[in-house]
């Protein structure tokens, strides 16, 4: 019994600085991101009794009888929801700030304003060569400005396409480094501190990969995942050691459309779907700019051509383009346009056609189809942006929730230190004991 | 069993969260205060950006409204002093015409009196060709140049055309800009006939050359004529006068609407700055308290007290 003594405090005295080691563990991983607190699970060493003496006390020890990793299943899997929903809300609303910007920063609707007012000053005397300039100049400056919207609404696309691109090769590299794990995962022993590292690192990838695109996992045998796109029955992603390959694919309109191995796939959440929105946002956004830019290149056009200039001729066209990003003033000088009405002479001062294009152009009105596609796009950032900040506070009360449960507390930890040290000392006491009963038997003469 | 039912990492996370809010939130405050404006973005307040839109419209048309109701009353107040001169000539043309009907005049003092009335024929002419502020005609409508022109036999013939152009002058408003020569100069005298005060001064002055048997009987028939053309050009004269009260009344109006919309805008786009300030303090008292709070939470860790 006495030996016995002394193998049941060495036992201690390991499972005591295990528990060490793991709180000592947790402490210098507190601020890790997707590291799960770890706790040792101890357990009797029973030892077998003999066949002689069944009812005989065998006392052998502790042991360790795992490495318990505090995850909460269902708390990771609302935080890679939410997470999902909160990085779709984000890349769209940020989609459509940019789309915003592009076409009010460059200030297209004070340009059609400028173009008008100009028209309106004219007829306070149409044959003066200055104001007839100044129609002109802000003429060329309402179609550039039209060319510069054009061209930030293609920048927003490219933008938006390219970190498309980036989500579409991220969601690829994810899916094969968890088909990764789950190889190694099924060769893991169980409860082993390679398994919970191994955990860890696919909690953190599904975490990960949540943020680009909605998946559905299901956990199989030793912790390998199964990933699919969208809900439970959606194409596979990930299956045991396989990962399948997600594409993008861009539409002559910019928009794009994910297959998963040559299938077409429906992401619904994630930043690829924000990104997706977005781009059919743009489109949209696109036709109707394209839209006012013709109307306006159309009616005056058509207007010029009922009139004659200031030298006589029948009005020329002014314009030309057929949408925002290829209109352009080719007017050369400011006597071509066409102010007097047909058959009037060369100098005339009869604004009857400079009325007429004035009034041809309030009937398309072009401000006000400006305003609308401005109040559209803005109200729409103004909406989406409440449902992001709404999106935003529910994963990140999902995210503090799971922490909460799952990350180290140093309180805790320290308290575990002292009480693992005591054990550690207790069990180094018991041995000390051992040893003095051993000599006290040895001291007998 | 967690001592506080939260981890040290969840913690620094919800402090953060709220922390970055507070801080947000008193930057949005100082831009709004830093820029006097409400809305940085239209996505802030979209109905307000899409008013304030409209609202900026309307006052750089107005301010277009200004230029040419500025124009117009030139153009009038040149056409009222104008019809003055023309006023004037006519009522010396019209003493002339009274002494010359005295029939106890010789033929040379006739002629005399036709040398004057033939200058004064000029002189209506070349206020009838004035120019507009812009060079043109004042009476000759949208034509270029002269209003009259002087043909072969000496008389004054209109080559202008037959309306003088509008001005649009704000709210759907428009003014002419002046009257044509015809407006002013012809009418219908007492026996029912057209003509016009040029003519007529024209006929009289051939006449008291000697051009017809009885001079003095026909500058005496002209005085009624006269008379009538100059009530003609008076009545033109108080048309114009109309039409410059009409835009001191348009002027006011337009000032009227561009300080309501002023108001609107101020009211719609501008930062109210001592309700910002107090929101401002607010925010500001509260991230101070929360950074405290913080770090005096931050600072308490059980490893401190073991030893």
């Amino acid at each position: 019994m006495g030996a016995d003594l002394i193998s049941i405090a060495s036992s201690g005295a390991r499972a005591a600085k295990a528990a060490l080691n793991i709180t000592a563990n947790n402490i210098s991983n507190a601020s890790s991101e997707g590291y799960v607190r770890r706790s040792v699970h101890l357990s009797e060493l029973a030892a077998n009794s003999s066949a002689g003496s069944p009812a005989a006390i065998n006392l052998a020890g502790v042991r360790i009888s795992g490495i318990v990793r505090n995850a909460d299943a269902f708390r990771q899997s609302e935080v890679r929801r939410t997470g999902a929903d909160a990085a779709r809300a984000n890349a769209e609303v940020k989609g459509l700030e940019n789309i915003e910007s592009a076409i009010e920063a460059t200030g297209v609707y004070d340009s059609i304003v400028g173009f008008e007012t100009g028209l309106q000053q004219l007829l306070s005397d149409p044959v003066d060569g200055s104001l007839r300039a100044s129609v002109l100049e802000r003429g060329r400056s309402l179609a550039q400005t039209f060319n510069v919207a054009s061209n930030s609404l293609d920048a927003v696309a490219n933008g938006l396409n390219f970190e498309a691109t980036d989500g579409v090769s991220t969601v690829n590299r994810i899916s094969g480094e968890l088909a990764r794990v789950n190889l190694r995962l099924a060769r893991a022993s169980d409860a082993s501190s390679d398994q919970t590292t191994l955990l860890d690192q696919r909690d953190l990838l599904l975490q990960e990969l949540s943020q680009h695109i909605d998946i559905s996992t299901s956990i199989g045998t030793g912790g390998v995942v199964s990933v699919t796109i969208g809900g439970p029955s959606g194409p596979a992603l990930v299956n045991g050691g396989n990962s399948g390959t997600l594409e993008m694919a861009t539409a002559a309109d910019g928009t794009i459309s994910f297959t998963m191995d040559g299938n077409p796939a429906t992401i619904s959440s994630g930043s690829l779907a924000g990104q997706s929105q977005a781009l059919t946002e743009v489109a949209s956004s696109r036709i109707k700019l394209d839209a006012i830019a013709k109307s306006i290149v159309d009616t005056v056009n058509a207007a010029q051509a009922n009139g004659v200039d200031l030298t006589g001729a029948t009005g020329s066209p002014i314009f030309s383009g057929t949408g925002a990003a290829d209109m352009a003033m080719i007017a050369t000088s400011g006597e071509q346009i066409a102010t007097a009405p047909a058959g009037s002479p060369a100098g005339s001062r009869d604004p009857g056609n400079l009325t007429a294009i004035k009034s041809a152009l309030a009937a398309a009105n072009p401000a006000g189809a400006m305003d609308t596609l401005l109040f559209g796009v803005s109200s729409a950032v103004a909406g989406r942006a409440v449902t992001r900040d709404a999106l935003e506070s529910i994963a990140s009360n999902a995210k503090v929730a799971l922490q909460a449960q799952s990350g180290v507390d140093l309180d805790q930890e320290a308290v575990n230190l002292v009480r693992f040290q005591q054990a550690f000392q207790a069990s180094g006491r018991v041995m000390q004991i051992a040893s003095d009963i051993f000599d006290s038997i040895l001291s007998i003469r | 069993m967690p001592i506080i039912s939260s981890s040290t990492s969840a913690f620094y996370e919800r402090s953060r969260t709220n922390m970055k809010d507070l801080r947000k939130e008193a930057e949005k405050l100082q831009a709004q205060l830093g820029s006097g404006q409400k809305l940085s973005r239209s996505s802030d307040n979209p109905v307000a950006a899409s008013r304030l839109r409209t609202l900026s419209r309307q006052e750089s048309i107005s301010s277009i409204d200004t230029t040419n109701a500025n124009r117009a009353n030139a153009d009038l107040s040149l056409a009222d002093s104008a019809m003055s001169s023309m006023g004037s000539a006519i009522i010396r043309a019209q003493e002339l015409a009274g002494q010359a009907s005295n029939s106890t005049l010789t033929d040379e003092q006739r002629g005399a009196i036709a040398v004057e009335m033939d200058q004064i024929f000029q002189d209506l002419v070349a206020l009838a060709n004035s120019r507009a502020s812009n060079g043109q005609a004042l009476f000759g409508g949208e034509a270029a140049g002269d209003a009259y022109s002087i043909d072969a036999s000496g008389n004054a013939v209109y080559i202008g055309t037959a309306s003088s152009g509008d001005l649009p002058i704000g709210d759907g408003q428009t003014v002419g800009r002046s009257m044509t020569g015809p407006q002013i100069l012809n009418f219908t005298d007492a026996n029912g006939n057209a003509t016009d005060i040029l003519s007529t001064i024209k006929a009289l002055s051939n006449a008291l050359k000697g051009g017809v048997a009885n001079p003095a009987g026909a500058a005496s028939d002209s005085l009624d004529v006269l008379r009538v053309g100059l009530d003609n050009l008076t009545t033109s004269q108080t048309v114009v006068g109309t039409r410059l009260a009409w835009l001191d009344v348009v002027a006011d109006r337009r000032v009227e609407i561009s300080e309501l919309r002023d108001t609107e805008q101020a009211d719609l786009g501008s930062t109210d700055i001592p309700s910002t300030v107090a929101q401002l303090q607010e925010t500001m008292t509260v991230l101070e308290a929360s950074q405290a709070s913080f770090t005096r939470l931050a600072n308490l860790s059980l490893f401190d007290n073991l030893r």
